[in-house]
């Protein structure tokens, strides 16, 4: 325990003596008066919450800063979690150890996968939140966090120093200055301040300056970004009315049932905390020309609607749905906000009419014609700062060890801001102790998608996932998401447990196993047949068929194959899991065999790193137009194949760009020759450190 | 021109380097035997003794046995002459000198192969096509394979400089074919053809991503469906009406015709070097259709003799008659030859009528056949008189005796045929047909496995290899096409 003062309220202070602090940390900690960490989140929502636990698991100490320590996990727009896309991001997380999908496996009261009938790629796990279950949950996670303290207090200002040499930047962050005056000292410092970036609230033509409703934005912080010289956009995005669930009248409305089984989110879980009968529905209803009449009518009341700031085109607020596609009916999703909350949230609605007009509009709305509205809908207005100025590692090229993670970067929804806050979190860990950033490239996840996207190509709306936006869609499936990260987090970060880790060794080497007795099992396609009359084998095939092959089919999954040849698969569906996902690697076998070939190449172009000092535009004896210049020196690519993707970078330019990489190669071998016994000193220091 | 330069400076840069220096820089580099296999034809375009048509990449000794089935790969780094042929269709395409360099001892430190064959456009063109029908291969893109040279310390620092200009030159002038060709009728097609697919993958993008939670409208997938299916026949027919392709492999078909002994069979021998068909001032000595491949002003070409048009003789020569009505039905080019001096002949305005004033006018569908009109024995003619007939079309004049007017026609017939083969003075057509074909068969092949996907996301996964085979030729294929395209034409979100 650490005394400070003057600096808020300390809600919790939790360390366990499980991962001893760094010995130069332990000196520097002598220093009376101003607390010192490794790492300091700043602030507490999704991309927050997953940036500090996951800088704690790496064995960070880490200090999480936030307005308002019980808005830790609020869920502040709409009460789920999950879908396409967004589940595929979510089981990223869960990979690399990250929290929401173990949290809502804790806190879900209607869980139903999206797509089921699409192929298991496009499968889109989903929840309905408790939205109090959720907070209570990942308030007790992040409070039981070893490592991991958290503090209420406003940030005002960063502290600056001199940049460490080895890296650019014209600066390197110290820590953060509070509202009160008061310092804390940190190596690594993560930014996660949301829509709170000077945060305006609309409401029809009332403008409240706020990050979320009844929440302070921060000012002083915004500037300070600005003047540091970092290029500033603005978003806007909104949320629905809040409706009584007594006032509505459910029995005229189609009714949607949740799963049963419930699908657990985490990959170690086997079941999810509610009894699947105690599930609650949601119900449908739908928009009418009325609805369309009051928006049209009133659009002089809409200050939201007539701004230019970008808003989300997949999002959109009822305004924007009925000027952009007029005399239509629009899905109103009414989704329950918890066990006991007596709120419904209409998803489809949100507005920012007037409160009075709102009202009205609901009320035109069939099942809602008595609906009582509890809080109004309202726009919200805020900065972002254009992610095309932060590394693949989201650490931001002006400011040394200075990280942004989730609406900052002009993202949008809780699961994009969970998966950027897991990476800002083990990357600003690693910075601290001085090792290689953890990247996922676009070819091993959603998230290397998402964050490839944001930081080479930059964003002008707010950034939601797709599962279009994914060119290796069938390899990255919510399926395989361990087996894609949860090694490589457990090697390199250090953000997996030991427990987890296990799980998914057990799970690839069952997999691996599985797979070869299925390719080695072979008979003729009449003997099939007869073996399993059900599947629609054709016997003209004179070639015989692997057990694998059969498996494709869509009659035949395990169970059906394991009962026809007990022997050796019967113990290959003694693990659901398991046996699913062998059906899965069986379906996509042979497109997969094509894709790892383009997967490859694309790997290739990311294996050549391009030096970060490079200075692009004074670049000498090089042809590049100016133009590529610029946008090369503004999105600053670390590879090769980060580089080809921005768009106007010719391949005159990457080979240019080549030279580079291979001048640098051969200096870097140069270097490392000399410094080969510094690197083993190092090695067994680590060694140390793991036992 | 361009490719010239760039194959002489990238063989310069590889020619002085000693194996071992090749090999010191290749440690560490990346290991060969990873992503796809490329080819290109590497020597200049045009006329030229010698082609040399490279591949590199793990399928490269695939690529090799293949065509030089069935022998094995030739001993590593020596030159062997082997028989080429299509693997398809076992036709042999040439002899031809076959090198093999495992990697990492090769130009790009994978394994590669050359082929050096004929120069003729034909032969290049064939072994093109054969090589992107081998699985796993596929065109070069524009630098690509000094970028796997690079990739694996195959070329020094020093070697490159200058390169980036080289292969900015090079992308132009691939951007410039691609313009040229996209101008013409394919262009044309394969822009309408990218756009339908691009519009159909958007909407099953559409349907995966948002058709659980918003109401997209009743029959979205259907429609993809049946838009693809249309795609696909098309695109079938497309590749089905092969004789645009086979032009540059057997060469454009000329043919010879006119009204018995205006001297066909003398000009045919004149323009093929030697006595293909017997000549006699006898009306009607040739019978049949004598065929002969010949180079005419650089481009190849099947050259046929026919018989002389007329009515009323016995069975044999009206056989030989109909044979050659038939055959100029089929030409891409006719020559059409008469008297100089016999042109008020009943016979020869019977052809004039018949023959030459209907090529010359367009058919309704646009397409008129290509004619020259030769007026033969100029020598015959008085010095300074008068010329013919002022009503004869068009036309040249020569003497297949004393060979007066052969250079005019040769020029005429270059200017002609380039027109029917495309020229290969103004660009590499022979490449980008073989990207052409190559990308329109991929894109065709992936719209065959979307009929078969058992899921939607194998379905879309199909689409996505056919649209990316397309725009591949057309520019354009980003995801933030496909976005634009659901927003544009769905309400979806929350």
């Amino acid at each position: 325990m650490f005394s400070f003062r003057g600096c808020g309220r300390w809600v919790a202070a939790s360390l366990t003596k499980q991962h001893p602090p760094s010995a130069r940390l332990s000196g520097e900690n002598a220093a009376p008066g101003t607390p010192r960490f490794d790492v300091v989140v700043v602030g507490g929502g999704h991309a927050g919450a997953e940036a500090a636990a996951a800088a704690a698991r790496c064995g960070s100490r880490t200090l999480l800063l936030t307005h308002r320590a019980d808005a830790i996990g609020q869920m502040s727009c709409n009460p789920s979690f999950g879908g396409i896309g967004k589940g595929h991001l979510m089981r990223e997380v869960d990979a690399l150890d990250g929290l929401c999908c173990r949290i809502c496996d804790q806190s879900g009261v209607h869980y139903k996968v999206l797509n089921r009938r699409k192929g298991p790629a496009v499968w889109g796990l989903r929840a309905q939140i408790d939205r109090k279950l959720y907070k209570q949950n990942m308030q007790k996670e992040i409070l039981n966090t070893p490592l991991l303290t958290v503090q209420e207090g406003a940030v005002e200002d960063l502290i600056l120093t001199e940049p460490e040499p080895e890296h650019t930047g014209k600066c390197r962050v110290r820590g953060v200055v509070l509202v009160d005056g008061s310092t804390v000292f940190a190596e690594s410092v993560i930014l996660t301040t949301g829509t709170f970036l000077r945060g305006m609230m609309v409401i029809g033509l009332e403008m409240h300056p706020a990050g979320r409703l009844g929440d302070q934005p921060s000012i002083g912080l915004a500037q300070t970004l600005e003047r540091l010289g970092f290029v500033v956009g603005r978003l806007k995005t909104g949320t629905p009315p809040r409706i009584a669930k007594e006032s509505i009248n459910f029995s005229i409305l189609n009714k949607q049932t949740p799963d049963n089984p419930p699908t657990p989110f985490s990959f170690i879980h086997e079941t999810v905390w509610i009894k699947p009968e105690d599930q609650l529905p949601c119900y449908l209803t739908h928009t009418n020309p009325r609805v369309d009449e009051i928006v049209l009518e009133n659009l002089h009341l809409n200050s939201h609607v007539k701004e230019t700031t970008r808003g989300p085109r997949y999002c959109p607020s009822i305004e924007s749905k009925v000027l952009r596609f007029p005399n239509r009916l629009h899905q109103v999703w009414l989704e329950p906000e918890g066990l006991d909350s007596g709120l419904i949230y209409p998803q489809g609605l949100s507005v920012t009419l007037p409160a009075e007009l709102q009202e009205k509009m609901i009320t035109c709305i069939r099942g809602l014609e008595k609906a009582k509205m509890v809080q109004p809908g309202y726009g919200v207005q805020y900065d972002y700062l254009d992610p095309r100025q932060i590394t693949p590692s989201l650490e931001t090229h002006l400011v040394q060890r200075l990280f942004f993670a989730g609406q900052i970067n002009g993202t949008t929804g809780y699961e994009e801001a969970a998966a950027q806050g897991v990476i800002a979190g083990i990357n600003a860990s690693l910075r601290v102790r001085r090792q290689p950033p953890f990247i996922i490239s676009r070819t091993e996840g959603y998230i290397g998608v998402l964050i490839d996207d944001l930081t080479t190509l930059g964003t002008n709306e707010p950034y939601r996932m797709f599962t279009s936006r994914a060119e290796f869609r069938l390899s990255l499936r919510p399926d395989n998401a361990d087996s894609r990260l949860t090694f490589r987090g457990y090697k390199e970060a250090g953000c997996v447990s030991q427990q987890r880790y296990e799980r998914a060794s057990w799970m690839k080497s069952s997999l691996e196993e599985g797979i070869s007795v299925l390719k080695s099992i072979e008979f003729s396609s009449s003997k099939w047949k007869k073996l399993i009359p059900e599947a629609s084998i054709s016997v003209s095939k004179s070639l015989p068929l692997r057990a694998l092959d059969v498996l494709k089919y869509e009659e035949v999954d395990m169970e059906v194959l394991a009962k026809a040849i007990p022997e050796p698969l019967k113990k290959y569906t003694e693990c659901r899991e398991l046996a699913q996902r062998l059906k899965i690697e069986a379906t996509y076998e042979s497109v997969l065999f094509h894709q790892q070939q383009e997967i490859k190449e694309v790997q290739r172009d990311e294996a050549l790193q391009l030096p970060e000092d490079l200075d692009y535009l004074t670049l000498r004896d090089v042809s590049l137009s100016y133009e590529v210049r610029e946008k090369l020196q503004f999105s600053r690519p670390l590879t090769i194949g980060a580089a080809s993707r921005i768009p106007g970078v010719t391949p005159a330019a990457l080979i240019n760009l080549l030279r580079f990489v291979k001048t640098t190669q051969q200096k870097q071998a140069a270097v490392n020759e000399l410094s080969r016994t510094d690197q083993c000193l190092c090695d067994t220091d680590k060694l140390e450190e793991r036992q | 021109m361009w490719r010239g330069l760039w194959t002489l400076v990238t063989w310069a840069a590889h020619g002085p380097r000693s194996p071992r220096s090749c090999m010191r820089q290749a440690s560490g580099a990346p290991a060969p035997g990873s992503g796809a296999t490329i080819f290109a034809l590497s020597s200049g375009q045009g006329r030229c003794g010698i082609a040399v048509i490279r591949t590199s990449g793990p399928a490269s000794g695939h690529a090799l046995r293949s065509l030089t089935a069935p022998r094995d790969v030739p001993p590593p780094r020596s030159a062997c002459l082997r028989l080429l042929s299509d693997p398809r269709t076992g036709e042999p395409l040439d002899r031809a000198l076959v090198l093999w360099f495992p990697g990492p001892q090769s130009f790009t430190g994978e394994d590669c192969a050359e082929f050096h064959v004929h120069g003729g456009p034909a032969v290049v063109s064939g072994v093109l096509q054969a090589l992107g029908s081998v699985p796993g291969l596929r065109p070069a893109e524009a630098g690509e394979f000094t970028r796997r040279a690079f990739a694996h310390g195959k070329l020094s620092l020093t070697e490159v400089e200058g390169l980036a200009d080289l292969i900015h030159a090079e992308t132009e002038a691939q951007r410039r074919q691609a313009l040229r060709q996209l101008d013409g009728e394919l262009g044309h097609l394969c822009r309408s053809w990218a756009e339908t697919l691009t519009k159909a993958l958007a909407h099953v993008e559409a349907y995966i991503d948002f058709g659980e939670d918003d109401n997209l409208e009743e029959g979205v997938l259907e429609r993809a469906d049946s838009e693809v299916r249309e795609l696909e026949v098309a695109l079938g027919a497309h590749l089905r009406d092969a004789r645009r392709g086979q032009r540059l492999r057997s060469g454009a078909h000329v043919v010879v015709a006119g009204p018995p002994n205006a001297g066909k069979s003398s000009l045919v021998n004149l323009l093929s070097r030697k006595p293909v068909s017997i000549v006699s001032p006898e009306p009607g000595t040739t019978r049949d259709v004598l065929e002969t491949p010949v180079d005419l002003a650089g481009f190849p070409a099947l050259l046929s003799d026919t018989a002389g048009l007329r009515e009323g003789v016995g069975p044999v020569e009206q056989e030989g008659v109909r044979r050659a009505r038939e055959r100029l039905e089929q030409a891409d080019l006719i020559l059409a030859v008469l008297d100089a001096s016999d042109l008020a002949s009943p016979s020869s305005c019977n052809f004039l009528d018949t023959v030459v004033t209907p090529a010359g006018a367009q058919s309704p569908n646009g397409s008129s056949q290509r004619l020259l009109l030769v007026l033969n024995k100029s020598d015959l003619l008085l010095p300074r008189g008068p010329e013919p007939s002022p009503d004869v079309p068009p036309h040249l004049l020569l003497s297949c005796l004393t060979g007066e007017g052969l250079d005019g026609l040769l020029e005429a017939l270059r200017k002609e045929l380039a027109e029917v083969c495309g020229d290969p003075a103004t660009g590499p057509p022979l490449l980008t047909r073989a990207r052409h074909q190559h990308h329109l068969q991929s894109c065709l092949d992936a719209l065959g496995l979307y009929k078969q996907a058992k899921d939607l996301a194998l379905a879309a996964e199909a689409l996505r290899v056919a649209r990316g085979h397309l725009t591949r030729l057309t520019g354009g294929g980003g995801t933030e096409e496909i976005l634009d395209l659901i927003f544009r034409d769905f309400c979806v979100g929350k």
